[in-house]
């Protein structure tokens, strides 16, 4: 044995000084809340564009007060032009997908729970948690940026396709300087999730407290370590690609740019690239990145559905299984993003098959709640509803990827408002419901105070009814011939559509305006909301048995032992319908894992 | 000092389960960044293939394989070092652990600079990133890429075995991190046997 | 770390063996290159003689070898499943060349 037993007390000493406790903190619920902070604000800055866009897709020719402001170019007068409407669309995908769905579930809420839940001090590498935190910021920051600089940020969507990524300036504002911040950000973003997943994963593997079993880990536990692990091989591939790009930008490589391309009447420079091959690397880590945003929602809404039923999963098992099939086919599919991009179509056929096989594991997730929900007793909390509307959206959203699936019918439906409308519910809203289900039901740890029970079933029955008011119709839509990123519908087919969006217009913006309940009620709560006490939902899984909120060590100086599965609900206890996770009481139950 | 070495604390002291697969969570972490890193490089290679395969034109400028050659010797050698310097540690022989880590830094830094004269030797035939007298200009790209890519990984290699090195002699670090380190570098190593045939042989002018 | 010398320690004569054999292997790859055979063949040769050499390194110099089952098994089936699944795109380069399966 070695000599490190001696320098490992003085390392957990507390921070004192103002910057090492919530700036530059190794602590990872400060993490865990400084990365919910940028979520927020990435959320809010995102929510605005997609208001912003609405309002041109209702009231094309409506000047926007104040819109000159952030681009004078892009906005004359305050009407949006048409690029700078792809310019908000893609900076409202970027920003969302990558700083609200994959920050907010995974890094936020897993940074603060999975070592409490896993009964760990800390992560096992606080440095690198701290830099992949502030990694990550900067990322946001370049992002940002590209609103301020030169013709504004990139038109070329989140997903950034060749080779309008890869040519330049001549392929219309922001496609210079906005790309490269673009490609500079989300690399940078990958070194950050990176750093995440390098500390997840040993958190679940090596960090467990005695007697935490892998089996006996809760549901979201086993979330965040099934995405870290996809996000370890996922985020690997897309970096290398954004800096392809910004070798094509910078150094004059042709990657993604095929011989004789001619952009607005001029002949490109470049020869001899692919711009199929962007596609290849960006969906490869596409697709993962779905499951990314998703499998953290479906392990926190088994979380909590299970605590306010008061009663096990029908299966925990099963579950654990079903996302794990969910991630390993999550590899395998990524093509059906591609069917109309011009991929070879017998690829096509290798795609759909496991895209069909993937809504296995995802059934078996709805019915393992459904069934498990039947017949309890469900407490109805704003969490509880949160997870419910969680379980609507991901079968409402999931039950057009039979559809998409399907590359014959996935041609006439792929560049319409159709898939705007299944992602968004599938994987956006879903995925939203999911964070928000997580913080009105782990707030009280997080902040030591409760929030506002009405507000939040206020704030759950508004944005539940206005989701669907704002994301079913984009399906008839899409039907209708609606075509995606058209800024405008005024002059040809679709202008019969147009009362249609204007609904839809007015649903976003009042669904975006029910959001804001939810910011006073986080701020207001977090600040003069009841005092929270340690267990307030009756719950059994570790981060319920320490203190509120948590002391920096997590436990006071103690290693819990575990002698109970995650979810011993519907038992005889000294404690009532429940038994804790490190109670050591004796208690009658149906079944245990060892 | 980390939160890694705080859970073999725990462990010794038996309070946690343990490390799930029986060896020091740093050693985890790294084996893990290889994974990803291995998808790093197999992007790369993947789109280098991806578009060599496509490319009709594809030149073939490579006359000589010495240098490749020697720069494969070097580093394979400086695996066998590396080795021989982690048994040492393991072994307790602290003076031999740090010579033979050194000796592997200095054909790391060896590697690399025979590496660097190689890029100068085609920088000067013409070749650049966007061109080359040959054909595709594709060809400079992903050559310059694929090996920058390799040579920034060797180049923080061997910084990596400088600082460990000297702090295992100060003994700050211990066998454990002679072995991670081994880790990384026998993976730099390991990409370097798909780097060769993929990236110089196939391209060698007949 | 107490497995560490549970490791079957053969010395540093295996090690030796391994470096020897992994050069012979290196020097194979320069052989196929001198090769007069079509690209595809030379490529498909090298490719496998470069997996052969990864084995080797990862098991031995690496240490895979000696480590619990489990993990030989973590690492192997994590690591060759998305190399694997990141081969799907090469249809389209071949597509970029003859055309196929549409007609030039």
């Amino acid at each position: 044995m070695h000599d490190m037993s001696t320098h490992a007390v003085q390392h957990h000493a507390p921070p004192t000084s103002f910057i090492r406790k919530h700036v530059f903190s190794l602590d990872h619920k400060v993490i865990g809340k400084q990365y919910y902070a940028l979520a927020l604000i990435a959320a809010l800055a995102g929510m605005g564009l997609s208001w912003l866009m609405r309002i041109h897709l209702g009231w094309t020719n409506a000047a926007i007060p104040g819109l000159q402001l952030l681009s004078k170019n892009g906005a004359p007068g305050g009407v949006m032009t048409p690029e700078y409407y792809l310019q908000l669309m893609t900076m409202h995908g970027t920003i969302m997908v990558f700083f609200v769905l994959t920050t907010a579930p995974f890094a936020a809420f897993g940074n603060f729970f999975l070592p409490i839940q896993v009964g760990a001090e800390d992560m096992p590498f606080p440095h690198f948690n701290m830099m992949s935190f502030w990694v990550t910021f900067v990322a946001f920051v370049v992002l940002m940026a590209s609103f301020f600089v030169g013709d504004g940020p990139t038109l070329g969507g989140w997903t950034q396709y060749a080779p309008l990524n890869a040519v330049g300036a001549v392929a219309g504002p922001g496609q210079g300087l906005g790309v490269v911040l673009w490609a500079t950000s989300i690399a940078l973003f990958c070194v950050g999730q990176l750093l995440g997943a390098l500390n997840f994963i040993p958190t679940t593997l090596d960090l467990r407290v005695k007697g935490m079993s892998l089996m006996r880990l809760p549901l979201s536990a086993w979330a965040w370590f099934i995405t870290s692990c996809m996000g370890l091989t996922a985020f690997a591939v897309l970096m290398p690609a954004c800096i392809l790009v910004i070798l094509d930008h910078v150094a004059g490589t042709s990657f993604f740019v095929p011989s004789n391309t001619v952009i607005n009447d001029q002949l490109l420079p470049h020869s001899g690239g692919s711009t199929l091959l962007w596609q290849h690397l960006f969906w490869f880590f596409g697709h993962p990145e779905v499951y990314i945003a998703i499998v953290p929602g479906i392990g926190i809404v088994s979380h909590i559905l299970v605590t306010n039923m008061r009663r096990p999963m029908l299966s925990h098992r099963v579950l654990i299984y079903s996302m794990g099939a969910l991630a390993v086919l999550s590899y395998m599919v990524y093509g059906h993003h591609m069917f109309v991009s011009g991929m070879n179509p017998i690829s096509s056929l290798a795609f759909s098959f496991p895209t069909l096989v993937i809504t296995i594991p995802s059934t078996i997730v709805v019915l393992i709640w459904v069934f498990s929900l039947y017949g309890s007793k469900l407490r109805i909390n704003s969490a509880s509803l949160f997870a419910l509307g969680f379980i609507s959206m991901f079968v409402s959203g999931g039950v057009s990827g039979f559809f998409l699936a399907q590359p014959s019918i996935d041609i006439m439906l792929h560049a319409t408002y159709f898939v705007v409308g299944h992602f968004h519910m599938v994987m956006g809203v879903a995925a939203m419901f999911g964070i928000f289900g997580g913080t009105y039901f782990w707030f009280p740890k997080m902040a030591g105070r409760m929030m506002n029970e009405t507000l939040g079933k206020i704030h759950f029955w508004l944005s539940f009814v206005g989701t669907y008011c704002i994301f079913m119709p984009f399906h008839y839509l899409g039907m209708a011939g609606n075509v995606r990123r058209y800024s405008t519908f005024v002059d040809d087919f679709l202008q019969p559509l147009i009362p249609l969006h204007r609904f839809i217009t007015v649903a976003a913006l009042l669904t975006g305006a029910a959001q804001l309940i939810f910011v006073y009620n986080l701020i207001h709560s977090r600040f003069w909301g009841k005092l929270a006490p340690d267990n307030p939902w009756d719950a059994t899984s570790l981060e319920w048995s320490t203190a509120t909120p948590p002391p920096f060590d997590n436990f006071g100086g103690q290693h819990p032992v575990v002698y109970h599965d995650p979810y011993q609900y519907g038992v005889q206890s000294s404690t009532g319908d429940y038994v804790m996770q490190a109670s050591p009481e004796q208690v009658k139950t149906e079944h245990e894992e060892k | 000092m980390s939160q890694a070495d705080l859970t073999m604390e725990a462990q010794t002291t038996d309070l946690t389960i343990g490390p799930a697969f029986s060896f020091p969570t740093k050693k985890l972490a790294i084996w893990l960044f290889i994974i990803a890193d291995t998808m790093t490089f197999a992007a790369c290679l993947v789109a280098y293939g991806f578009l060599r395969n496509g490319t009709p034109d594809w030149p073939r400028p490579f006359h000589s394989i010495t240098n490749v050659a020697l720069m494969t010797f070097i580093l394979l050698s400086s695996s066998l070092t590396m080795l021989i310097g982690l048994r040492s540690a393991k072994a307790g022989d602290k003076a031999g652990a740090f010579r033979w880590t050194m000796i592997t830094a200095a054909l790391g830094i060896v590697f690399a600079l025979l590496h660097v004269r190689e890029w100068l030797a085609l920088i000067n035939e013409g070749m650049t990133l966007f061109k080359n007298p040959w054909g595709t200009g594709l060809f400079g790209a992903s050559f310059f890429s694929i090996t920058g890519l390799h040579l920034t990984h060797v180049t923080c290699g061997v910084i990596a075995l400088l600082v460990v090195g000297v702090r295992y002699q100060g003994g700050r670090y211990n066998a454990d991190d002679i072995e991670i380190l081994g880790l990384y570098w026998h993976f730099v190593d390991l990409v370097w046997m798909f780097v060769v045939p993929l990236v110089y042989l196939l391209n060698l002018a007949h | 770390m107490a497995t560490a010398e549970e490791h079957k320690n053969n010395g540093i004569g295996k090690d030796v063996a391994i470096y020897v054999c992994l050069l012979a292997l290196a020097g194979l790859q320069f052989v196929i290159a001198y090769q007069h055979i079509d690209a595809s063949q030379m490529f498909s040769r090298m490719l496998a003689v470069a997996f052969v050499e990864a084995v080797l390194a990862a098991m031995f110099f690496m240490h895979l070898w000696s480590e619990k089952r489990g993990f030989l098994l973590f690492v192997a089936i994590f690591s060759i499943f998305v190399l694997l699944t990141l081969q799907y795109g090469w249809t389209d380069s071949f597509r970029m060349v003859s055309g196929a399966p549409f007609s030039k």
